[in-house]
């Protein structure tokens, strides 16, 4: 497994710049790329930072010279909000992936594609399993146009192992992360003055802590398995009791009204919700990560509720 | 009367507590200083889960909120039905299990009733999981309420994964065919759907234990049945009986008739293998088996109660 030459798409996210670090430190990997049009968010020592759009076409002369035999797939965003349009981060999501792959098409040194897909693409739903395994992304109809962009991500990364079976792909679909440090749609959502939910709904939310959303990748990139994995922490917890140990006060809202009321809050300034966040508000979702255990070799080892917890001291620390 | 007196004053100070603009929980802990010790440890309690203070397991049971809200099946189990049960201790007392029984109504009464047998009877007492009706988990309340006391949506997938734990669970093979049973087809077993609960216990080799129900298919006599509303409101049917619709919320109260749950010996399944599931035959036969021996032992319990309501 030696001389392992690695690009990593997204390097300028959070989890993107920690996997660089994580990887330049690997004595296993001989040569980092990142790709991104915002920086590196930590120091890197020898990573090659190649600044790009991954929507431009001009991507498909940069990657083939690198001579890459693994890509990361890292830049999916998975929330809209942070001044970018929902039209924005479709085309990041599916026109970005489409230049990706139309760019591995040239790179004949490849030999594995490990993408940090989100388990959104199960959506949430009253009447699914507690917990979702791999084959069970097409129980319930896609629902939300993220839901659907990530549904085409994976269509199209199955072509392509399809069509090049020399090259395995690994489908990370990872649960919502939190940790320190992190800004997402979770760690917004606790820290607002008060948390808009279902009136009567407790539903079992489960994370994936910062630490362990990284360990999985490089797990998954010394490990590779063909086809989708769950990435989760142990457990679930309940919204109320999320709220109650980031120090929060519920406000309960009844079913009909809570677009209406956490719409008029977004104008207030309060912090907008997405469609698919407001349905895991309702009905929450679980993963069985079986699969990650088994044939990755990677077991979490942080729990929901201990992400939860260790996520909650930091941001009263901070405040 | 002293209860009542107590409930009046609990009532009068949490409506004061509101108006004088306490948020609920609050309101409530203050209303609840005019209740006697006992009554008032329990609404603290109460309020405390409101307010996301309580300790559960991945799939959201919670055993203290279980303990908790026990006084009242207690109440239905000992006065209002009468419960009576035999073969309690043929329940295994460690590992898993899958209890079928037979069902009617929405609402889980039977799988409550079920619980509160193995918490008196059994030596060992332990709370059974139970499938519940998808359609109760898009209720307010209903849905947070069912989970904790050991509820979960019925999907062969949850069954499964539950009896990989080794816990206790009980499934309704009728599915919505029972829950929709009119009352003059009572204590007649419907078609088990297609033996998915035999293929799940052989896959996971967990024993089945029959129960049988008496009581339960008395309490909401359904007379009719009306398909449009049921439509309009999402809901798998909209029964008519006696006291509902004519009563409102009132007519969700279950009628008082006497019960008596018998648990049967266990039927082995570890000793067919996982791949026994994929047998049609195999399934189907067991599947037959473990309905014939209910449907027997409904009718033997059925003579042995007598009248329903008295």
């Amino acid at each position: 497994m030696a001389g392992r030459r690695v690009l990593i798409t997204g390097v300028g996210s959070q989890v993107g710049s920690l996997l660089a670090d994580r990887l330049e430190r690997d004595p296993d990997v001989e040569h980092v790329a990142g790709l991104d049009t915002r920086r590196p968010k930590v120091t890197l020592e020898r990573t090659e930072f190649i600044q790009a759009d991954i929507r431009d076409p001009e991507i498909g002369g940069l990657i083939p010279p690198l001579g890459v035999d693994t890509i990361v797939h890292e830049q999916i965003v998975r929330q809209s909000g942070s001044g970018m349009s929902p039209r924005a981060m479709h085309d990041i999501n599916v026109i970005g992936t489409l230049q990706l792959l139309a760019a591995c098409e040239r790179v004949t040194t490849l030999r594995t594609i490990i993408v940090r897909g989100s388990a959104g693409i199960y959506g949430a739903e009253a009447h699914a399993p507690q917990f979702f395994k791999e084959e069970m992304a097409r129980l319930f109809p896609l629902r939300t146009r993220f839901q659907r962009d990530v549904a085409e991500i994976e269509d199209y990364f199955e072509t392509y192992a399809r069509r090049h079976s020399g090259v395995s792909c690994t489908m990370l679909r990872y649960q919502p992360a939190i940790g320190r440090g992190l800004r997402t749609q979770i760690t917004r959502y606790l820290s607002q003055p008060v948390c808009p939910t279902f009136m009567g709904f407790d539903p079992r939310i489960q994370l994936v802590d910062i630490e362990d959303a990284l360990e999985a990748l490089v797990a998954a990139v010394r490990n590779p398995v063909r086809g989708a994995v769950n990435v989760a922490g142990p457990g679930t917890i309940g919204l109320a009791k999320m709220i109650r140990l980031a120090g929060r006060r519920a406000l309960p809202i009844a079913s009909p009204l809570f677009g209406a009321v956490t719409s008029t809050g977004q104008r207030l300034g309060l912090d907008n919700q997405s469609e698919d966040f407001q349905r895991l508000l309702r009905y929450g979702r679980g993963v069985d990560t079986r699969r990650l255990t088994e044939e990755v070799g990677f077991t979490p080892r942080v729990s929901t509720v201990q992400a939860v917890e260790s996520w909650a001291e930091h941001a009263k620390a901070a405040a | 009367m002293s209860s009542i007196a107590a409930a009046i004053g609990f009532m009068r100070r949490l409506r004061a507590g509101l108006e004088s603009g306490l948020e609920l929980p609050e309101a409530i802990t203050r209303g609840a200083s005019a209740l006697p010790r006992d009554a008032r440890e329990t609404v603290t309690r109460i309020v405390e889960r409101l307010e996301g203070d309580y300790d559960e397991d991945e799939w959201g049971f919670d055993e203290g909120f279980t303990e908790l809200v026990e006084p009242l099946f207690g109440f239905l189990y000992d006065s209002w039905w009468r419960v009576k049960v035999t073969g309690a201790e043929r329940v295994p007392a460690h590992g898993r299990a899958l209890l079928t029984a037979n069902h009617a109504g929405i609402l889980p009464w039977d799988a409550t009733m079920i619980s509160m047998a193995l918490q008196r009877e059994h030596p060992l007492p332990r709370y059974p999981r139970f499938m519940v009706l998808n359609w109760a988990f898009d209720l307010p309340w209903i849905s947070a309420g069912m989970r904790k006391v050991g509820g979960v949506v019925a999907s062969p997938f949850n069954a499964m994964r539950l009896l990989e734990q080794d816990h206790l669970v009980a499934v309704f093979p009728e599915g919505v065919k029972g829950t929709g049973k009119p009352y003059s087809e009572r204590y007649r077993l419907q078609r088990f759907g297609r033996g998915g609960f035999v293929e799940i216990a052989l896959r996971t080799g967990s024993p089945i234990v029959p129960v049988a129900v008496v009581g339960s298919e008395e309490i909401y006599p359904k007379l009719a049945d009306l398909p449009a509303v049921a439509r309009l409101i999402g809901a798998p049917y909209f029964p008519v009986t006696p006291t509902f619709p004519l009563l409102g919320p009132l007519g969700i109260v279950p009628l008082p008739s006497k019960w008596r749950i018998e648990f049967l010996e266990p039927i082995e399944t570890a000793s067919y293998g996982p791949e026994g599931a994929e047998d049609r035959a195999l399934v189907l036969e067991l599947s037959e088996r473990v309905r014939g021996e209910i449907q027997q032992a409904l009718y033997a319990n059925l003579v042995g109660r007598g009248p329903a309501f008295i």
